[in-house]
């Protein structure tokens, strides 16, 4: 096995055997489960099933209408007295009384107990009442499903002329899903560089850094940790989204919207192309940093500001949201820290233009080469600098050659 | 004569405006224990580190085992630094293993050489231990097997029996000796001058990025012997042909000689004298630690008499006793 892999594979199991790592993991899956359980209790404990009266004056429903799919079931009676009979007996949650003069004054009234019925059930009267009068209007219609597609309203699709996307009303979760991969990957990469970090400072604190520059090239030792952190995060980064996916499978029931995810291949193809040169940015970095600063600690409030840089289009997500195609988004695109990020955030609210991603893939690239050429030059010089900072006459030394 | 294992010449390296070497030379054969010394801020750490390729020199070559340094000969190499450690919240075991890896050896080799090594300097009961909790002697011991652990070819350590009581001292002398005994090229950088006279064939003393002294310990001791002749015995050692002073030191007497007396003329006119009795006649060496502080303490911290080895290229060591120590 070559050294890289050696230090790959010590950096993996070194970390994944730590308690911090499963307390890490499984944290974050403690908190999805909660937040699956609240909204279980909350969706399941508040349903009520019982029948959804009504009382109709109006004539305006020819049959009994059959119970919505996903509501009560709709039962009729003859007159008000006797739903109200049935609302204080507990035996309906409600009922709604359609007035004879309804179809001039387009009044209903509802009446209930305690509790005001949700959401779903009014929607489901309303769906049902929707019907009856499309039926009730174009029953002499010749226009095979006319009446259907009037109960089921406007449906707009919006396509770009390039053909490359589309947006219809079902796919408001597709839009938000490049937000949440995008987060998801610049947490992994932020994660696995702010490990990068931790093991390279570790070096130096614990005096290895001089036997191990002795042993291994610069690519080798940070090369090895790079991947084999990496690898860490991608670890833990599966282990969510299966959960995630789980999570998705039984949330579908209740929340129909979840059951129609998917992701689109130009999203994929996206992540893949910018995800690796954003942490070979990211990766450089702290590798400089580390190799500068004498310590964790102050390593790690350097790490921090340099985090923020990537997160920035979450920061102006409201403003992306409102004009993804504006001057601030296109700079932020175009930027190399903020490029993974913006762009997550932009794709799903509009089509970023070809040139755009091209550029800015290019930038990203460009820029991630200098970062590790920047790390690689001063990196054995300021990893022999023990406890104290790498000052700039010899980082200046460093990337004149002189130091390495 | 053997390849030299290290061939250093003409070194030179600038940090910024400071130059820490510049000009150091000397071989290392197998077989030997060489002394790398020189006062603190000499240049002896950037010298091992242009050796171990961690710098590149400004100027100067550098050959390990008869060529450049490249990645098969990296793994020939045992190197104790003198700022070491180990993996604080590693196990013993599997740290050492993992760096003997490091080194091209198998890993199922490296667990069994393992075993031997840590029995030997009392390490095996706590080989699951993780290294923080061990002891700093222990961690020493457990430094000198990272470095011998893959059977290395040249050794470089520096201050090597720092933190080590008297008995590991010993034992980590004897494993030094074995080294060498198998032929193995050791490049020792210590202040203990003692350490330096028991164990080393040759030192180069590095003064100010400069190599100021380089040769065999007995040449060089030779060279700076002062004139004068120690006699420990009884009798009157005074009004002998060729003596300018006669003082006694603790148990022996010291006897300053004329310029040009020879040492043998002083020891024939001693014999033909009556009454008295010699129990040891030598001539007056200095101490290696002696030498150390006049060649250091010399103003423009160049070399007195050293003592260019005869089979030594030395370019900036003068030669001969025209300037000797005093």
């Amino acid at each position: 096995m070559g050294k890289l892999w050696l230090v790959a594979r010590q950096e993996y199991w070194g970390r994944v055997r730590q308690r911090s790592f499963l307390v890490g993991t499984l944290s974050i899956l403690a908190i999805i489960a909660v937040i699956m359980g609240i909204t279980a209790i909350i969706v399941i404990g508040g349903r009520d099933d019982r029948p959804l009266g009504y009382v109709d004056r109006a004539g305006l429903f020819a049959a009994q209408p059959g119970p919505a799919a996903d509501g009560p079931e709709l039962r009729a009676f003859a007159d008000e007295a006797v739903a109200r009979e049935a609302l204080a007996a507990g035996v309906i949650q409600a009922f709604y009384v359609l007035p004879e003069d309804y179809l001039s004054r387009r009044e209903v009234a509802l009446f209930y107990g305690k509790d005001k019925p949700g959401e779903g059930v009014r929607g489901a009267f309303d769906d049902a009442l929707r019907g009856s009068l499309a039926q009730r209007t174009l029953a002499a219609s010749a226009l095979a499903g006319v009446q259907q597609r009037l109960i089921e309203g406007t449906q707009v699709t919006l396509r770009s002329l390039d053909g490359r996307r589309q947006i219809d009303p079902s796919s408001i979760v597709d839009a938000l899903l490049p937000f949440l991969a995008g987060f998801l990957f610049i947490m992994a990469t932020i994660s696995s560089s702010g490990y990068l970090l931790q093991a390279l400072t570790a070096e130096k604190e614990n005096r290895t850094a001089e036997v191990m520059i002795t042993t291994l090239t610069p690519l080798q030792l940070v090369g090895g940790k790079s991947l084999g952190l990496m690898a860490v995060s991608l670890t833990q980064l599966a282990i969510w989204v299966a959960v995630a996916l789980a999570a998705i499978a039984v949330g579908g029931r209740y929340f129909p919207e979840l059951s129609g995810l998917h992701v689109s291949p130009g999203l994929i193809g996206v992540i893949l192309l910018f995800f690796l040169p954003a942490y070979a940015l990211i990766a450089g970095l702290m590798t400089a940093i580390g190799a500068i600063m004498p310590d964790q600690q102050q390593s790690q409030q350097i790490a921090g500001l340099l985090n923020m840089m990537f997160f920035v289009p979450y920061f102006l997500a409201a403003v992306l949201f409102a004009n993804p195609n504006g001057p601030l988004a296109v700079a932020l695109t175009l930027f190399p820290t903020t490029a993974f990020t913006a762009i997550s955030v932009r794709w799903g609210m509009t089509t970023i233009p070809t040139w755009q991603l091209a550029a800015s893939w290019i930038i990203l690239v460009v820029s991630a080469a200098f970062s590790v050429v920047f790390a690689a030059q001063i990196f054995r010089m300021g990893m022999l600098t023990y406890g104290q900072r790498l000052d700039a006459r010899s980082i200046r030394a460093a990337l004149g050659g002189r130091g390495s | 004569m053997p390849i030299p294992t290290v061939q250093l010449s003409g070194l030179c390296k600038r940090f910024g405006a400071v130059e820490a070497v510049s000009d150091v030379s000397f071989d290392v054969y197998p077989g030997e224990i060489f002394g790398l010394l020189g006062p603190n801020g000499a240049g002896k750490t950037t010298t091992i580190r242009m050796m171990l390729d961690i710098f590149r020199p400004d100027r100067g070559e550098v050959r390990l085992f008869g060529k450049k340094l490249d990645a098969a000969a990296k793994n020939r190499i045992g190197y104790m630094p003198e700022e070491r450690g180990l993996y604080r919240d590693l196990k013993l075991e599997p740290t050492l293993v993992y760096l003997a890896t490091l080194k091209g050896m198998s890993e199922s080799a490296a667990r069994v050489q393992l075993a031997d090594w840590l029995k030997r300097l009392d390490l095996y009961e706590h080989r699951q231990k993780k290294t923080q909790d061990l002891s700093r002697g222990m961690q020493q011991k457990a430094q000198l097997i990272a470095t011998l652990l893959h059977a290395p070819d040249l050794i470089v350590v520096d201050e090597p029996f720092a933190n080590l009581d008297p008995v590991n001292t010993r034992v980590a002398l004897e494993i030094l000796e074995e080294q060498r005994a198998a032929g193995k090229a050791i490049i020792m950088s210590t202040h203990l001058m003692y350490q330096v006279e028991a164990m080393c064939n040759r030192i180069a003393l590095i003064d100010k990025g400069r190599t100021v002294l380089y040769g065999e310990v007995d040449r060089i001791k030779r060279d700076f012997a002062t004139h004068a002749i120690l006699v420990e015995g009884q009798g009157d050692f005074t009004g002998l042909p060729g003596v300018l002073d006669v003082r006694q030191e603790n148990s022996h007497w010291r006897l300053s000689l004329l310029p040009g007396a020879e040492p043998q003329t002083v020891f024939r006119a001693l014999a033909g004298r009556d009454g008295v009795k010699i129990d040891r006649f030598e001539l007056a060496e200095p101490s290696l630690d002696d030498i150390f502080v006049a060649v250091v303490q010399r103003p423009g911290g160049q070399a007195g008499p050293a003592a260019a080895a005869d089979t030594q290229p030395l370019g900036q060591v003068p030669v001969g006793s025209s300037n000797r120590a005093s």
